[in-house]
């Protein structure tokens, strides 16, 4: 075994991590819709030599007060679908898919993912997660969200039995090549923290600095080890994104032209959306509509005030304030400059003990994941930190994990 | 056109959930001729037929794979959503046959009526992927369809798109009571009522006789038969050397085109799929 060695994760859900990725000339917004982008970029990752790709997932469609926004690509395909068919087309890749305890059955999920665990060979992970945008409820015959606490507390009941179901299903044969699929989770709060230590054998987190991800791996490797489970075990991989040119000032350059790609209506799209709250009405030149925002939004309002009222306070005008909500989307780590400077960041957290490896998410696809795989894991492969080849076929012996495991939750 | 004899089968054996298993199995159903591959049949669905009809779909090039859809152990949400995604891997090609599984009575209709609402809130034209407008899409094509049913309420729209066919082939087993009378396809038993469907196939065991089947299908009977496989490895080569004579050439196209199979009118609100536009 290598010492520190770096796992890669590749999120690939949608079109890439900036909302204006799809503008982008590299950009192939089409290819989601089609199986020759998802057998081309299934291909890269495993040429890259990832562990897994992981796709995100929604049960709501896009769309603040009821209006579907125009500007930002959707919708996003069934995940475990898009993934069942990537492992058709390659060999050793692992193939995580993110779905909720809060609606689906114990029985769906293990039929689901025991059906996914045999067609690939012993490649498959689940992202546990409990669904959080209130507009989901709906979709499944309910008024409202059942609070966190609740959909936590049921989140450990069903993975428990969904492992009971996969132990009988596994007895009947054919066998699931790893027990169950490799187990994942992507919790912040406390809740979800405890949750991912008990459950979880790979957790994502955003961590915007070095700082953030010791901070994160190490409260997370202690509360694993305070419920009795080797740390070890368990891959820690923050999220991040890069702009990669031949030069630093190139690469400056780029991430600012992405960055323009979005016109004030993109951007407020964008914030709409992430606020829960039909803003498109609203001029672009004026203040921050705060009070018609916390009147409407159905996120909790205290979140919500959070995120706008120092804005506010500023006088920063709502298209700027957009604009700037837009530069860092959901709180990863944005890497821009050379592949030698990325490969040099990525080897310094990790043996800063800031992540096990990382979860690229790249800017557009597949222009992105191209210029990272292509230039950023040759330097990582001739420095000894990334694997040449697969050590095996499973998705767990590609963690560096135990065949098999039993679940702890 | 020249109408087809549609040639249909399902597999329910539990090795087909075993990636060399399916393959062989995918490619001799091809090899033979089949439009259509039946994943799971009613009392028989020892796999989630929803996650092998996406793995068949990069295997395959013409088949047509039909997912069985437990009435009682899905949701229309998750289906709507499943088959979206399928249909679009492959480029339209895709079917699916509600079983009841110990459903309570009216589920299963409930299930179809749900399914086919989402996949009516996307306009088959929403897409329009214009880089230099910004305009992803025709928000006005995009509708909640706020279906209730006895069981299912779902608000919508669905997170996925109109699937390329609009709806994939609807094919109901008349064996099952299932109160669905604009299914695309029917699979009837011989001195059983049919089920009212687009197209007729008569359910028969791998032992069929070629002369009794071409001459149904030409008095027009039948419009082609489903086989019960219980060895589908090897009755799969053996069935298609027996029909070849039946099985004409297909139109170019995706399974509604190649077998005369338009969306029925009372099925959906538009008769067409979805379009992704060409980007250069």
């Amino acid at each position: 075994m290598m010492q520190n060695q770096i796992h890669l994760w590749a999120f690939l859900q949608g079109i890439g991590f900036f909302p204006t990725g799809w503008k982008h000339k590299r950009a192939k917004p089409e290819g989601v819709f089609h199986m020759d982008y998802y057998a081309r970029v299934a291909q890269l990752a495993e040429q890259g030599r990832f562990d897994a790709i992981v796709f995100g997932d929604q049960l709501q469609s896009r769309g603040a007060g009821g209006r579907a926004p125009e500007r930002l690509a959707m919708p996003t395909l069934d995940p475990v679908s898009l993934l069942t068919a990537m492992a058709a087309v390659t060999r050793h890749i692992g193939l995580v898919a993110t779905v909720s305890t809060t609606y689906n059955t114990p029985e769906m999920l293990a039929e689901r993912f025991g059906t996914m665990e045999r067609i690939t060979g012993g490649r498959s992970g689940w992202n546990i997660v409990t669904t959080a945008h209130p507009d989901t409820a709906p979709n499944f015959g309910a008024t409202e969200l059942p609070p966190k606490d609740a959909r936590y507390r049921n989140a450990v009941e069903v993975v428990a039995r969904a492992c009971e179901l996969w132990a009988a299903m596994d007895r009947e044969g054919p066998e699931l090549p790893q027990g169950r699929p490799v187990l994942v989770q992507a919790g912040q709060s406390p809740d979800g923290r405890d949750f991912a230590a008990r459950t979880a054998e790979a957790i994502f987190c955003p961590a915007a600095s070095i700082e953030a991800g010791v901070d994160f791996r190490t409260d997370l490797r202690s509360r694993v080890t305070s419920v009795g489970r080797n740390p070890d075990g368990v891959r820690i991989m923050p999220g991040l994104s890069c702009v990669l040119c031949g030069t630093e000032e190139e690469a400056r350059a780029e991430h600012t032209a992405i960055l323009d790609l979005a016109d004030d209506a993109l951007a407020i799209e964008y914030l709409s959306e992430s606020l829960c709250c039909d803003l498109t009405g609203f001029d672009p030149l004026g203040q921050i509509p705060v009070d018609e925002i916390l009147a409407k939004t159905l996120l909790p309002q205290g979140d919500v005030a959070r995120s706008i009222v120092p804005g506010a306070e500023k006088g920063t005008p709502l298209g700027e304030f957009a604009a700037n909500f837009m530069r860092h989307p959901r709180g990863h780590n944005v890497f821009i400059g050379t592949p030698e400077q990325m490969a040099d960041m990525m080897i310094e957290w990790r043996d800063a003990g800031a992540c096990d490896g990382f979860t690229l998410q790249p800017s557009y696809m597949p222009g992105g994941l191209e210029d990272f795989v292509g230039q950023v894991v040759p330097i990582l492969q001739a420095r000894g930190r990334l694997r040449t080849d697969y050590p095996g076929t499973t998705l767990r012996e590609t963690l560096g994990l135990p065949a098999r495991e039993a679940v702890t939750a | 056109m020249t109408r087809p004899f549609i040639l249909s089968a399902s597999v329910a054996e539990p090795a087909f959930a075993v990636p060399d298993h399916a393959r062989a199995v995918l490619q001799a159903a091809e090899a033979a001729g089949f439009d259509l591959l039946m994943l799971g049949r009613s009392g028989e669905r020892p796999f989630d037929a929803q996650v092998l009809v996406a793995w068949a779909a990069p295997m395959t090039t013409t088949l047509g794979v039909v997912a069985t859809v437990p009435a009682s152990k899905a949701h229309p949400f998750h289906v709507a959503r499943a088959l979206s995604a399928v249909d679009f891997l492959a480029t339209g090609r895709t079917g699916w046959s509600v079983v009841p599984e110990g459903a309570p009575d009216g589920m299963a209709e409930d299930m179809i009526g749900a399914a086919r609402a989402l996949w009516d809130g996307w306009g088959s034209d929403t897409l329009i992927l214009d880089k230099e407008s910004g305009r992803y899409l025709d928000a006005s094509k995009v509708k909640a369809s706020n279906y209730k049913g006895a069981y299912f309420k779902v608000a919508g729209p669905v997170n996925a798109m109109r699937p390329p066919l609009g709806h994939p082939l609807l094919v109901i087993d008349g064996d099952d009571p299932i109160a669905i009378d604009d299914a695309d396809i029917a699979l009837v038993s011989d001195g059983t009522a049919a089920p009212q469907a687009t197209k007729r196939l008569i359910k028969v065991g791998a032992d069929a006789d070629a002369a009794m089947l071409a001459e149904r299908f030409e008095s027009r009977e039948i419009d082609g038969a489903h086989f019960t496989l219980n060895d589908a490895l090897s009755e799969l080569p053996q069935i298609g050397a027996r029909l070849a004579a039946l099985l004409a050439p297909r139109p170019a196209g995706n399974l509604r085109a190649r077998l005369g199979l338009p969306i029925p009118s009372t099925a959906s609100n538009q008769p067409g799929g979805a379009v992704i536009p060409e980007i250069a």
